[in-house]
């Protein structure tokens, strides 16, 4: 009997993961429904003053306000199943690298809220955007949510894992949550807008965001990743 | 060699110790009942030889392994079953084994997790999610995962607990027919069935080893009027 490869490892957890969810969708469903509930909840607030307002400079603050928060719920969730029947422990007992613990379930956790993003940015996009001329390069708001959703995932994942255990773990999880992110968050936000609105200043107002970003993601990412053993084992 | 040694071992939780000062051997094969009241420390002495939780104070070694020197090599000969069957309840029966199987590297792991099923007598729920199973089924499942990378010493914490008498009788015998020259550490409330089927008895009262001992050296009468003032001691 061979010890596998830490690829092995990851490869093996990530495919439970996924194996597990689209069984049970639990997580898919939740942050779907509550993506769309926050959209309508929009449309009501926005009804009003939409005529008044440049909504294409709001864009981005509201999609990312809708992926903060539906991420939120979503990661909140992450470790119900590895909490129930104590399969987290079963994972621990295993002779393996824990740090991969955190990497599959942070990528189990990319991919989930990228699936809710595909479906809820156009959603967001038809609903509030239709009416206003477009940028040509709103495609590139891709990069900022890509860059943003990595983060959020991997921040989430640690924290998810800290407060998985606690009495009151979704209301902790939130307040830990926001304040680690708002750098990045900042950064997303800023440029998610240039990119619908098609700023003169590009490179001011969505590279230098976008570098800040993936900068803002390696460091936490690197963090998360070397504190995870101390994490699961505290 | 002996299969779980003790020296001294502390686990606290702040100023609280759970743990406190443990120490003892138990050879290869032997079949070690911990017993004492809830609080006792049973499940964290437990939790610490299992690597599952870090000393404070002291060692712990596995077939000679340093627990904390090593713990990835002493894991590989670790197996535990828990009241928590650890297992998937999405998931079925072969992925939950096929999962565990793969992570510790077993060679050949659909085989032997087909073994394993065979030899828990559940092959024909292999298919079946675990949360459709029975506790009991579930605890079945939960053997085969504990045992699938053939481990030399198993842990058992409450393992009865929840099971019908049926399910304790089949459990009982799985248990038996598994146990070879493996060794198993259990924690047991149930005083008759956990004396009945050691070779050493521990019993912990506030954290502390109030009596180990070989059961060819003891005798069951007063084991159990010990194990009676022992509990009476209440919860450290």
């Amino acid at each position: 009997m061979a010890r596998p490869s830490t690829l092995s490892h990851f490869a093996t957890l990530l495919r439970k993961d996924l194996r597990q969810e689209f069984r049970t969708r639990e997580m898919l469903t939740s942050m779907g429904i509550y993506a769309l509930l926050v959209i309508i909840v929009y449309g009501a607030a926005l009804a009003l003053t939409a005529r008044g307002i440049d909504i294409a400079n709001m864009g981005g603050g509201l999609l990312w306000v809708l992926i903060v928060f539906t991420s939120l719920l979503g990661l909140g969730r992450s470790f119900a199943h590895e909490k129930e029947q104590g399969c987290m422990e079963g994972i621990m007992l295993v002779p393996l690298d824990r740090s991969v613990i955190f990497l599959a379930k942070a990528v189990s956790n990319i991919l989930f809220i990228l699936v809710v993003e595909v479906i809820a940015v156009p959603l967001f996009y038809f609903f509030f955007m239709t009416g206003q001329p477009v940028a040509p390069t709103l495609p590139a708001i891709i990069a900022p949510l890509l860059v943003g959703t990595i983060g959020m995932a991997g921040i989430g994942t640690i924290l998810s894992t800290i407060t998985m255990n606690t009495r009151s773990k979704d209301v902790l999880l939130a307040v830990l949550f926001i304040p680690l992110i708002y750098p990045l968050l900042y950064a997303c936000v800023t440029a998610t807008t240039a990119a619908i609105t098609g700023t003169e200043l590009w490179t001011d107002l969505f590279v230098m965001p976008l570098v800040l970003a993936c900068g803002y993601d390696v460091v936490m990412l690197l963090v998360c990743w070397v504190l995870y053993d101390f994490v699961v084992s505290a | 060699m002996n299969a779980v040694e003790a020296k001294h071992l502390s686990k606290a939780f702040g100023i609280r110790k759970a743990v406190d000062d443990v120490s003892f051997e138990l050879p290869e094969g032997a079949f070690l009942s911990i017993f004492g009241s809830n609080g006792a420390g049973k499940t964290t002495l437990l939790r610490v030889l299992s690597t599952l939780a870090r000393p404070s104070d002291g060692q712990a070694f596995i077939y000679g392994i340093d627990l904390k020197e090593d713990p990835d090599k002493a894991r590989e000969c670790i197996g535990m079953i828990s009241h928590a069957s650890m297992l998937y309840p999405d998931l079925t029966a072969e992925e939950n084994l096929l999962l565990y199987a793969e992570l510790y590297g077993v060679d050949d792991p659909k085989a032997r997790v087909s073994q394993l099923l065979d030899a828990v007598g559940l092959s024909h729920r292999r298919l079946d999610q675990v949360r459709t199973f029975s506790r009991g089924m579930t605890q079945r499942v939960s053997i085969a995962r504990a045992l699938v990378h053939d481990p030399r010493v198993v842990f058992l914490d409450e393992p009865y607990s929840g099971l019908d008498p049926h399910a304790v009788e089949i459990f009982d015998n799985l248990i038996e027919s598994v146990r070879g020259d493996r060794t198993f550490v259990m924690v047991s409330h149930d005083l008759a069935k956990g004396f009945g089927m050691c070779t050493h008895a521990l019993v912990m009262s506030r954290g502390r080893v109030v009596s180990f001992a070989p059961k060819d050296q003891l005798d069951y009468d007063e084991f159990a009027r010990l194990y009676r003032e022992t509990v009476g001691m209440g919860v450290a």
